[in-house]
Order: C-alpha cells, then structure tokens, then sequence
C-alpha cells in the first residue's frame, strides 16, 4: 500500500490537521506514507513532515500554485498517483482539500469517503469510519477499488510526533490548460488575536449563561490568563454578542483542545458534537441539571460571575509564582 | 381579554412573492416543463412526463436541453419528506404501468394487522377500526426513502433534478406564469453579500407546475393572486413523529385517539396518534393535533412525549433507541378548502399544496401521485404543435381529469368530516359516523371552516403534564432538531415572518407550538406584551407558524431537516 496525504500551510506553517491526517497514516503501519507540499516557495516546509511520520515528501514548487485554488492541486495529486503508483490520496478537511478532493476523484474516476472519524486496515484492505444520521451512528466504509481518496473531519486527531526524517524530492510541475481557468482576485484574513480557536490547546467558551455581551470580558481574561482563545455558542453568536467566527457547534467549528472551559453553557447537543473530543472537559454552570455536566471532566455547580474571576485571579497568580 | 394569533399578522405581502422575471432574456434558464418541489406529486409528474416523451422525441427535441426540471429546497429529495406512512398503492401502480412491481418498491411490507384504540392516561380500550381507516392492502413505507427512490426513476426518465435550490417567486407576466426565480445564497443575517453570494435566477418554463407540498411558498401565492380561494379557508394539522429502533418486532399497525388530547369541545383538540412497523427492527410513532387548537400551553411535541409514557408505548419501544425525528404540518380542510380551481395561465397545483388530503383516511401520498401523474399529461397535451398553456382555459383538462379520477370521489364522500370534529370529539364521532353511512350526503349543507388563527385563545396549565425529557424514553425540542439532521447555516437571514412584540399569550403558544424550539418569548416589555425571540436555523420548516399566524418562507436552498428516515 502506498499512501500520499496532502500537507496544507498557511504562511510559513504546515496546518495541524494535515499532520494529524499523517501521523494517523502512518500509525496503519501498511505500507509507505508520502507526504506533498504544493505552493509557492515551500520547499523549506517539507523536511518537517518527517517527524509526524513521511518517509518521503514531493515538493510541487510553483508560482502557479501560489494561490489556494483546487485544479492545479489535483494536477500535482494525480501526477503523483500515476507515476508514484499511489493507491491511497488522503487529506485533512478544508475549504481547499473538499475541492481537491472532488476534483481528484473526478479526474481519476476514484472513489472518495468524507468526513472520516477513523481509518484502520483490515486484511490489506483500508476501512474508514464516519458519522451518519447527524452523527448519532457510526458506520464502516470502504472502497471497492483504488486508488482510493479520504478526507477527514477536521479537529478529529493531534499530530503525534513519531521522529523520522523525510526524504525530499522535487516533482516538475505540469498544469493542465483548464487549471488556469480560475484565477485568485483577492484574498482577505480575518483579524484576530491570540490563537485561533481550531488550533488553541486553551478554549475558555461563554453561553447564554453569561447574561449579556458585556460579561464576555470575564472569559477574555480568562483566556487571556490561561494563552488560549475564546469561543461562543450559537445562543450568544445569533444574540449578537459575539462574532460568529468564533461559534463552536454542529453549524460552526469543531474543536479539540487540551482544555475547554464552559461558562455558562447548558450543553445542548449542537453544541456537544463541536467540542466533545477536547482532552479535559471543565463546566460551570449554576443549573445542575444542565446536560453539560453529563459530559464534563470536573463541573463546576456556581455562578460563572463569581466563579470566573476567581479561576482568573488564582491561574495568574499561579503563573506569576 | 381574549386574543387570536390573527389579531397579529405577520409583515408578509403576497406582491413580495410574485414578479416578473428580472434576469435579461440571454441570462434566463429555460426549460420545458417546470416542478416545483421533489415530493411525490412532483416526482410522479417528473416520470409521467418522461414517459410520454419517450414516444414523442419531436417534442422533447422543442423542448430544449432541459426538458423537465424538478426545483428542491432540501439538500436532497426525500430531505424535507415526512409522512407516517401508510400508503395505498393505487396511484403507484398506474404510474409505473406494469414497469416496476410492488416488490421493487422501497415498502416495507403490506398492513397485516391493525388496532385502533381508544386511550385514557393508563388503559386503553379497542374500538373497531372506522372504515376509512382500514388499511388492507396498503403498505408501510418512509416517504423520504420513497422520495429518494422516485428521484432516481425520474432522473432515469430525463428529467434534471436541482437541489438545495429554493423557489422564491413566482414569475408572472401578463395574467401567465412564466416560471419561477430562484433563491439568492450566500447572504448574511441583514441580507449583505457574503463571499461566497450567488444570485438567484429566473428559471422560465412552458408550463409550471408547483408541487410544494404542505404550506406551498409558491402555492399560497398563486391561490391569492388568481383569486382560486375555495369555499372554505384552508386548515391544518401538525404531526410530529420518530422513528425508533426495537428490540421486539410489530406486527400491526396502530391507531388512537383520546388521551393526551382532550375530548371537551372548548379544546378543540382534534387528532391522534399512529405507530407503525418498519421491518423487524424499527417502528415510527407520531402525534397529529389540528391546529386550531386553543390552549397557549399545547406543545404537540410534548404530546407525543407524553403518549410514549403510555403503557402500550412504552412496551413497543422498551430496549430501543430513538434513531429519527421530524415535524411537517398537513391540509386537513379536505374537499371544502381545494381552490375553486387547480390550475391558471402556464400553471398547475398538485398533491398537499391545493390540499389533496383524505383527513378521515390519513392519507394523501397517493393523491399526490395520482394528480402529479395528471398534470404531467395536461402539460404533455398542451405542449403539442398549435397548442399554448398559458391561453385561459388550456389546462382546463387537469381539473376535468382530477374529478372524474378516484382523488375527487374519495374526497368529496369524506368532505365534512374534519369539520364536525370542531364540535369537539364525541359529537364529532358521531357525525362522521352518519356521514359514513351516507356516503357524504349527510349534511346536506357543508359545515363551515374558520382558519386555525382566528381561534381565541385560552390557558388550562396542561404544561405541567408534560414529561421531563430524560433522554431515553422522552426527549426535548434541541436534541430532536438535532435528530432531524438540521445543520441549517446561522448567519443567513431569518427567513420566518411574525409580528413583534405580540401579546403574551399570542407569543407563548408560538413557542410551545413550535416543535423546532424556533421561537422564545424573551422577558421584559409588560405583562401584556411580549418580544419573541426568534432562531430560525432550528427551524424543520413544519409550516405550522403560517397556519397560526406568522408567514414561513423559504431559507436559502439546502437549509432545514435532513430527513431520511421519516
């Protein structure tokens, strides 16, 4: 088996969940692991693939590939699959990779598996896992013949380092003529401050139970305190509180932090499926009833205007000490 | 003082729904027949339609690239299809004339039993099955997944199926419908372009048929706007149902009525309750109440909570797990409440939009194919050389098919029924009956209809009978949106029209009503009056707010439930 993930970046960075995808391609143990980096000027990034498990990694270095636009990806990609005689393409979700994925799948006539939540391999065969009826059952799904496309749901793993190097090795690159049809007109980034809440180890997350817009400023600090990011709910987002890039649910981000802190948040269900893979699980939350506590590590039954500050108060202190 | 939800109409006009087309001639998207909506009215129509056209490639070749396109707000058909169901195969089996059997049909087998029961909150008591109820003959079926599998064979029939595409408006030009403009996507909560907008588009056609189904965006409008109101308003229900895994298979089919709805004419508290099997493993129940209920309190989703709290449902579904849930209103005026006329200038109605329900029955997914299957002939018979259907009166021959097919007498023979439940559930029962034996004669004069909005309101404390969800057996509204499958996206305009604020009790019923949780009655303001909050990505689109007093449109396509079991 040989299997190829392509490795996203942003700026000068490779995206954490393209490493998740590899560590977790190469933890099958099922044959060689393949790594591309296609951009402008990004040589430099490919060596460090190594570590999170490639034995090689092909370089697509290309002013036409400067922009984030899917075709000439899928170029690159199915240049490889042919010549490289990979039979497995996987990658991690994104804007970006839901389009090359589609297009890859339509130009290699292969079949695509999304949203996956797992990957194993059984009897040389890979087996995929993915959420069905709105996330309430998981099913098997394989394919019936390669080469064989994934992609995964994003925030599903944590990169593991598993030490290595990567072999680098520079690929020409050949675009098709329809892959210039679409051009890039302008790019905007949102500005924010501090990590974003899709990479932050630290979420510290404000609901309803905040009582009002103004209160937000007690999980700022926190976060502030703690070097993590805020997050919201869709209660407060569609209240107009706070901004929607921040809402963490079934219709905004998942997320997977080492720690998330609810404050305020009764937990429904939409919310539950946004954050639920976080490694420790802290709610505060004055209704003891509320469902977050069925599904938090350490619950805390108190007012989120009292209890806020204080935790505020005792990590700085900490941090100073 | 005494309120009714009519007393507070929605900022909604009918103009907003109808327009000319706006796109420059070149820019329009034209094609031969349009439906509006991949239900099983429009399906069928779609398959009818192709399979006439097989024989006459001269007219599909005038036709143009697209000769037969089927508009679906839903992420994909079947995804906003929801019925009990028990279907009678009838209309089935002659729009695939002998080309598919019943076998090959997503049915999960005949009816081999039914009971219908009478409940109180502990017993029940069997009643014989009246006999527009007896099921023999018919078949347990998901409508979603029988939605699913007309879309294909129409698809196989050539028609273009265009989902998460929403339609907005009517096109209307010179008294004649043109076709229908599209929905915008892409846009923020104050209606700004977001990155990713894309317009809508005009989309022109020969014919048009809307095939909406319940609470038709469109359907309403053209009603209005060609003056075909029927004698008597329209009326709905709501019916909210589940599907469950079992740990014990059933064997029947299961009707009731009774508790938890209350019998007392001052309720008006009309409905019942169906279980039926799917196969070994799975079951769905669900609860339907008329809408022109009058208590602030009722909460039709914690009715059928409170009905799985019965012994006898509590047996069926002990060891199981809730896999599914849903909401969608039904027209329950019956014949009274059809438009005068089924049909305008390049334009035809079909299946639940006009109303095509046989509410002593619970059936109208046959009627919907039978009248699919007849608009796609009228369409096919006027699109001939020499013939234009949007001159007056060329499409006189739907509704001329329509009464002289089975859909028209079944219906009229059952025309009063719903009404003399108004009477409350004793007397009802006993009018039905007499109209039963008469064949429909009795009355002689029809019974009147008022619209569910304009019934006063009143508060009997029924709330503390509800259940507390446990998350088990009995579930609240948020995670039952969420086993509908809506991941509606937040930040696109709210696409629910109420008046705010509204009296308090006007604004408390919507949000016990309202299965979907879409609205809550936020505090402040006065004892009186109220500001109702709204959240409109919870929304199933049940349509149940149109019937009592606000005004649903459609969201940006691909929005709402992802249903597909139900």
């Amino acid at each position: 088996m040989s299997i190829l993930v392509l490795l996203e970046h942003h700026g000068d960075e490779l995206q954490k969940g393209s490493l998740s995808v590899l560590s977790k391609a190469a933890s099958l143990g099922a044959g060689d692991v393949y790594g591309v980096v296609a951009g402008s000027g990004v040589r430099g990034l490919a060596a460090g693939a190594g570590k999170y498990g490639a034995s090689k990694v092909f370089v697509a270095d290309d002013p036409a590939l400067e922009a984030p636009l899917p075709q000439p990806r899928v170029d690159v990609l199915a240049k490889l699959v042919e010549e490289q005689g990979i039979d497995t393409v996987l990658l991690a979700q994104s804007v970006l990779a839901a389009d090359v994925a589609a297009g890859l799948a339509a130009r290699l006539d292969a079949g695509l598996n999304w949203e996956l939540v797992d990957l194993e391999e059984q009897d040389g065969k890979l087996v995929g896992t993915r959420p069905a009826l709105a996330d309430s059952v998981y099913v098997k799904v394989g394919w019936k013949d390669t080469p064989r496309i994934g992609i995964f749901r994003s925030g599903t793993f944590d990169p593991k380092e598993t030490g290595g190097e990567a072999e680098v090795v520079d690929t020409p690159v050949q675009l098709e003529d329809f892959s210039s049809a679409a051009t890039m007109v302008e790019q905007a980034h949102e500005e924010q401050q501090g990590p974003s809440i899709e990479d932050a180890d630290v979420i510290v997350a404000g609901g309803r139970g905040l009582g009002g817009p103004e209160n937000f400023s007690l999980v700022e600090e926190l976060a502030k305190a703690l070097g993590g990011a805020v997050a919201a709910t869709r209660a407060v987002v569609d209240a107009g509180w706070y901004p929607y890039a921040t809402q963490v649910g079934q219709t905004g981000k998942t997320v997977s932090p080492k720690l998330y802190i609810a404050c305020g948040i009764s937990g429904a269900i939409q919310h539950k499926v946004g954050m639920q893979s976080s490694s420790v699980i802290v709610a505060i939350n004055k209704d003891p009833n509320a469902p977050i506590f069925e599904y938090s590590d350490l619950g805390v039954v108190g007012d989120v205007h009292e209890v806020v500050p204080k935790l505020t108060e005792l990590v700085k202190q900490r941090k100073g000490s | 003082m005494a309120v009714r939800p009519a007393d507070y109409p929605p900022p909604f006009d009918v103009a907003e729904v109808i327009a000319a087309p706006s796109d420059p001639p070149d820019e329009r998207i034209d094609v031969g027949l349009l439906i509006v909506g991949a239900g099983p009215a429009g399906l069928a129509c779609a398959i009818r339609f192709g399979q006439l056209l097989e024989d006459a490639p001269e007219l599909a070749e005038r036709l143009g690239d697209v000769p037969v396109a089927v508009v679906e707000k839903g992420k994909q058909p079947g995804s906003h299809l929801l019925s009990g169901a028990v279907v009678n195969p009838r209309a089935l089996r002659r729009l695939f004339r002998g080309r598919k059997r019943l076998e090959d049909l997503p049915f999960y087998g005949p009816v081999e039993a039914e009971s219908v029961y009478f409940l109180t909150p502990k017993s029940k008591t069997r009643i014989p099955a009246p006999p527009t109820m007896r099921n023999h003959g018919n078949h347990v079926a998901s409508l979603s997944q029988l939605g699913r599998f007309l879309a294909e064979e129409a698809e196989s029939a050539g028609a273009t199926i265009l989902p998460e595409t929403a339609a907005d408006r009517l096109l209307v030009e010179g008294g004649r419908v043109l076709g229908i403009r599209t929905g915008d996507k892409g846009r923020g909560r104050n209606g700004e372009e977001l990155p990713n907008f894309e317009p809508g588009s005009d989309l022109v056609a020969r014919v048009t048929v809307l095939a909406e189904g319940t609470q038709g965006h469109l359907t309403g409008a053209a009603i209005e706007q060609f003056g075909l109101e029927g004698e008597n308003p329209q009326v709905w229900a709501l019916g909210v149902k589940e599907v469950w895994r079992v740990a014990a298979p059933l064997r029947r089919v299961i009707h009731t009525m009774g508790w938890p709805l209350r019998a007392g004419a001052r309720y008006r508290e009309f409905g019942g309750s169906f279980c039926y099997p799917m196969g070994d493993d799975m079951v769905t129940l669900g609860m339907v109440v008329g809408l022109d209920y009058r208590d602030v309190e009722l909460s039709p989703h914690d009715v059928l909570q409170e009905l799985k709290t019965h012994p006898l449902f509590r047996r069926i579904l002990r060891g199981g797990e809730r896999l599914a849930w849903g909401a969608k209103t039904i027209p329950e005026g019956g014949f009274l409440s059809l438009p005068k006329r089924l049909h305008a200038p390049g334009l035809l109605l079909c299946g639940d939009g006009p109303g095509l329900v046989n509410v002593p029955a619970l059936k109208g997914i046959h009627y919907a194919i039978e009248s699919g299957a007849l608009a796609a002939e009228t369409a096919f018979a006027a699109l001939q050389p020499g013939q234009t259907p949007w001159t007056p009166g060329a499409l006189d021959s739907y509704d001329e098919a329509l009464r002289d097919s089975f859909v028209w007498s079944d219906l009229q023979e059952v025309r009063n029924m719903r009404q003399a439940f108004g009477k409350g559930f004793w007397l009802g029962g006993a009018l039905a009956g007499a109209m039963t034996a008469s064949k429909g004669r009795f009355p002689p004069k029809p019974l009147g209809t008022e619209p569910d909005a304009v019934q006063t309101l009143i508060r009997t404390k029924r709330a503390r009978r509800y259940p507390q969800p446990d998350g088990i057996l009995t579930f609240d509204k948020l995670s039952s949106v969420y086993a509908s499958g809506n991941k509606t996206r937040d930040d696109q305009p709210s696409h629910i029209r109420i008046a705010n604020p509204v009296a308090r009790d006007v604004g408390e019923a919507w949000a016990r009503m309202c299965p979907a949780q879409v609205y809550e009655v936020a505090d402040g303001r006065s004892a009186n009056e109220v500001t109702v909050q709204v959240t409109p990505s919870n929304c199933v689109q049940c349509g149940a707010i149109t019937a009592k007093g606000g005004r649903l449109t459609p969201p940006e396509g691909g929005s709402g439930p992802e249903y597909t079991l139900t």
